[in-house]
C-alpha cells in the first residue's frame, strides 16, 4: 500500500494522464453502449413493447411488418393451427404526420400501427408499457412512443395525416415504443384503415401486416410458432423477441457495435499493460533495491496490482461520471439510457483485463535476483 | 530455530567456515570468486575488508547477506544457519537480519529521506509507531533532521549515503555490509562518512564489515582482512 501510493503521489501527471485516458475510453464505449441501444430501441422497440407474444408474418415479407401481408387464406391457416387462442390483425403504414404540438408546424414521417383495441384498448398488439394517460378506446386515438413527446406529440396534442385531414388524438404515451426510428402511433385498426383512405381515396382495404397471436393454454409461444410454421410454408411466424431481432439491419447495427467494443475491449488492456511495463522497467533499479533488502516479490506484485485497481478503478468511475449527463440526453431522435447493466459488465471486464494485462509487469517483478543490487553499474539504467 | 537468548549468549555477528563461489561460465568454464573463506566477527567487531577489483569482496558480502547462495560452506548469522536457506527464507532473514549499503543504488527515488528508512518497515510485518520513531531518531543521528522531507534527487552524494547508512540500520540488524561506502566520495567526505558509520555502529555494538579498496580508511574498523583472488588473508 505505502509504496503503491507514494509512487502515485510522486507521480501525479503520469498516472493522471493514464486514468484520464481510461475514463475517456470508457465514456465512449458507455456512450456507444447507449447509442447501440437507442439505436435498436428506436428501429424495433415497437415490436418488443406490443402484446401478442407471436407474430405472423408472409414468407415474402422477409420480416420487414411493412413488406408483409396476410391473406384471408393465411389467417385461417393461422386460426386453425395447434396452440393458437386468439388472432388478431396488425397493419402498419408511414405517413406524413403534422403534430399540433409543435410550434413550428414541423411535419414528420409518422408510423401509424393499427390492432384490434378490443373492449378496452388492451387488444392483441396494444403497447405494453403505458407510462403517461392511457390506451386509445376508441376510433381516432392513439398512444404515441416517449421519444416523440418532446417533437410535439403530447398527450392532448392532435396529429394531422397529410394531405388529407384526417385527425388522430394522442391519449398516451408508451415507453420504448418507436419503429424504424420514426415518432409512432398506436391506434386502432379502423383508425389505421381510415388513415390510408384519407391519404390514397382510390386505394382498396389493404391486407393486415402481420397477425398477432395469443398462444393457447399450455402452449409456449415457441410451441405455437412451431406450430404455426407447420401449417404452410407461406407463413413465417415468430416470438416477439425473435421478430425484433430478426428485423433486416438489426444485426448488422449490433454486429458493427461489437467490433467497435472488441476494438476498446483490446486498445484498454493493452495501454494498461504497456503503461505498468514500462514504468516497471524505469524503476527496476528501486525495485532490485527492494527485493535486496528484504521485500517479498509477492509484496512488489500485489503494489503493482494495487495500483492498476486504482488506476483502472479511477478511470472508470470518472469516464461513468462523464457518461451519466450524456445518457440523459437524445440524439437526433434517438433516446439515450443510462445503461447501469453496461457500466457493470465493463467495469468488471475492465478491471479483469487491467490486471491481467499487468501481469506481464508482474512476471517481470518476480523475475528480479536481488543480487543485481550489488553490482556497480546498477540494472536497468 | 528458536534457541532462548539467555541459554546461548551469541558473542559472533557472523561465522563463515569453507565457504566457496563457484560461477560455471556459459563455455563450461568455472570462476571460482571466493576460495574455502573462512571469517568470524564479533557481536560489535567492525572489520575492513580489503582487496583489488574482481577479488571477491561483494561476493563474500552477498553470502554474508544472504542475496547470494554459496557453492559450498558454512555460514552463519548471529544465532542463524542460513547455509540451507531457501530463496524465501533468505529474504525473511534479509529483512530481519542485515544492513546492507550497496555500491551503487541504494535509495527509492520517489521516497523522501525519511520514507526511504520506513520502507523497511514495510517488508514484513508492520510496527508502525516504532518504525516511526526510530526513522526520526537516525535521521537525527545522522544529521538529516532537516532533510527529512527531501527527495534523493535533492540530496548531495554525502546526504544520500548517509541516508542509506540509516536505511541499513532500521531493522537493527546483527551485521551490516557496507560495500565501497566511500567510493563515491571525496577524500574529506569519505572520512566524514566512514567517522559516522564507526559511530553509529560502536554505539550499537553492532558488528560490520566495510569493503574498501583504499588502506587510508581502514584504521576506522578494529581489523583488517584482505582478500585476493577469492582467498581470505588476515
Ligand atoms: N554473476 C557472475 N557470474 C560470473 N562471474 C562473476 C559473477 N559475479 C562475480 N563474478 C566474478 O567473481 C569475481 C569476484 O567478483 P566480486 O565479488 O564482484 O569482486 P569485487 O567486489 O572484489 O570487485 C570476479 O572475478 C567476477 O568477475
Ligand atoms: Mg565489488
Amino acid at each position: 500500500m505505502f509504496l503503491a501510493f507514494k509512487e502515485m503521489a510522486r507521480a501525479k501527471v503520469r498516472f493522471a494522464l493514464l486514468i484520464a485516458a481510461i475514463a475517456l475510453l470508457v465514456f465512449l464505449i458507455l456512450f456507444q453502449q447507449s447509442l447501440q441501444n437507442g439505436l435498436i430501441t428506436g428501429f424495433i422497440g415497437a415490436i418488443r413493447e406490443q402484446s401478442a407474444p407471436v407474430l405472423v408474418y408472409s414468407v415474402d415479407g422477409q420480416r420487414v411488418v411493412q413488406g408483409s401481408a396476410i391473406t384471408p387464406e393465411m389467417e385461417a391457416q393461422v386460426r386453425t393451427a395447434p396452440g393458437v387462442r386468439e388472432v388478431g390483425p396488425i397493419g402498419q403504414g408511414t405517413f406524413t404526420g403534422k403534430p399540433s404540438g409543435n410550434a413550428d408546424g414541423e411535419t414528420f414521417d409518422t408510423t401509424i400501427i393499427g390492432y384490434e383495441l378490443g373492449p378496452d384498448g388492451n387488444g392483441i398488439g396494444a403497447p405494453t408499457t403505458v407510462v403517461e394517460g392511457r390506451l386509445p378506446n376508441a376510433d381516432n386515438e392513439a398512444v404515441v412512443s416517449d421519444a416523440d413527446v418532446q417533437l410535439g406529440y403530447g398527450i392532448g396534442d392532435s396529429v394531422t395525416l397529410l394531405p388529407g385531414a384526417k385527425s388522430i388524438t394522442i391519449v398516451g404515451v408508451a415507453q420504448d415504443a418507436q419503429l424504424n426510428v420514426s415518432p409512432t402511433l398506436f391506434v386502432s385498426y379502423e383508425t389505421y384503415l381510415d388513415a390510408i383512405k384519407s391519404v390514397n381515396p382510390d386505394a382498396g382495404t389493404p391486407l393486415p401486416n402481420v397477425l398477432g397471436v395469443v398462444p393457447a393454454d399450455g402452449y409456449t409461444a415457441e410451441q405455437t410458432v412451431t406450430s404455426i410454421n407447420d401449417q404452410s410454408l407461406d407463413l413465417d411466424a415468430l416470438t416477439k423477441d425473435d421478430a425484433a431481432a430478426q428485423t433486416p439491419g438489426v444485426s448488422q447495427v449490433q454486429q458493427s457495435f461489437n467490433i467497435i467494443f472488441l476494438l476498446y475491449g483490446l486498445v484498454v488492456p493493452c495501454v494498461t499493460g504497456l503503461f505498468f511495463l514500462i514504468v516497471t522497467f524505469q524503476k527496476a533499479n528501486s525495485l532490485t533495491l527492494l527485493r535486496a533488502i528484504g521485500a517479498p516479490a509477492g509484496r512488489l506484485v500485489s503494489s503493482l496490482l494495487i495500483q492498476v485497481i486504482v488506476i483502472v478503478g479511477a478511470g472508470l468511475l470518472i469516464g461513468t461520471l462523464l457518461y451519466y449527463p450524456v445518457s440523459q440526453q437524445s440524439l437526433g431522435g434517438i433516446t439515450l439510457r443510462f445503461e447501469t447493466s453496461a457500466v457493470v459488465f465493463w467495469s468488471v471486464l475492465l478491471l479483469s483485463l487491467g490486471v491481467l494485462s499487468s501481469l506481464v509487469a508482474a512476471r517481470r517483478v518476480l523475475s528480479i535476483d536481488p543480487i543485481e543490487a550489488t553490482t556497480g553499474q546498477g540494472v536497468g539504467s | 530455530m528458536n534457541s532462548a537468548p539467555s541459554a546461548t549468549t551469541v558473542t559472533t555477528a557472523l561465522e563463515m567456515s569453507n565457504v566457496r563461489k563457484v560461477y560455471t561460465m556459459g563455455d563450461g568454464s568455472d570462476v571460482v570468486a571466493l576460495d574455502h573463506a573462512t571469517l568470524t566477527l564479533g557481536s560489535d567487531e567492525m572489520v575492513a575488508l580489503v582487496g583489488p577489483s574482481g577479488s571477491g569482496k561483494t561476493t563474500l558480502c552477498s553470502i554474508a547477506g544472504g542475496i547470494l547462495s554459496a557453492t559450498e560452506g558454512r555460514i552463519v548469522v548471529g544465532d542463524e544457519d542460513i547455509s540451507g536457506h531457501s530463496a524465501k527464507e533468505l529474504t525473511k532473514f534479509r529483512q530481519d537480519k542485515v544492513g546492507f549499503v550497496f555500491q551503487s543504488v541504494n535509495l527509492v527515488p520517489f521516497l523522501n529521506a525519511r520514507e526511504n528508512l520506513l520502507v523497511v518497515d514495510e517488508l514484513g510485518r508492520r510496527t508502525g509507531a516504532p518504525a516511526k520513531a526510530r526513522a526520526d531518531q537516525l535521521l537525527e543521528e545522522l544529521g538529516l533532521a532537516d532533510r527529512a522531507k527531501n527527495l534523493p534527487s535533492q540530496l548531495s552524494g554525502g546526504q544520500r549515503q548517509r541516508v542509506a547508512i540509516g536505511r541499513a540500520l532500521m531493522n537493527d540488524p546483527a551485521l551490516v555490509l557496507f560495500d565501497e561506502p566511500t567510493s563515491a566520495l571525496d577524500t574529506k567526505l569519505g572520512e566524514q562518512v566512514m567517522e559516522l558509520i564507526r559511530n553509529e555502529m560502536k554505539s550499537r555494538g553492532t558488528a560490520a564489515i566495510v569493503v574498501t579498496h583504499d588502506e587510508r580508511i581502514t584504521h576506522y574498523c578494529d581489523r583488517s582482512v584482505h582478500i585476493i583472488d577469492g582467498r581470505l588473508e588476515a
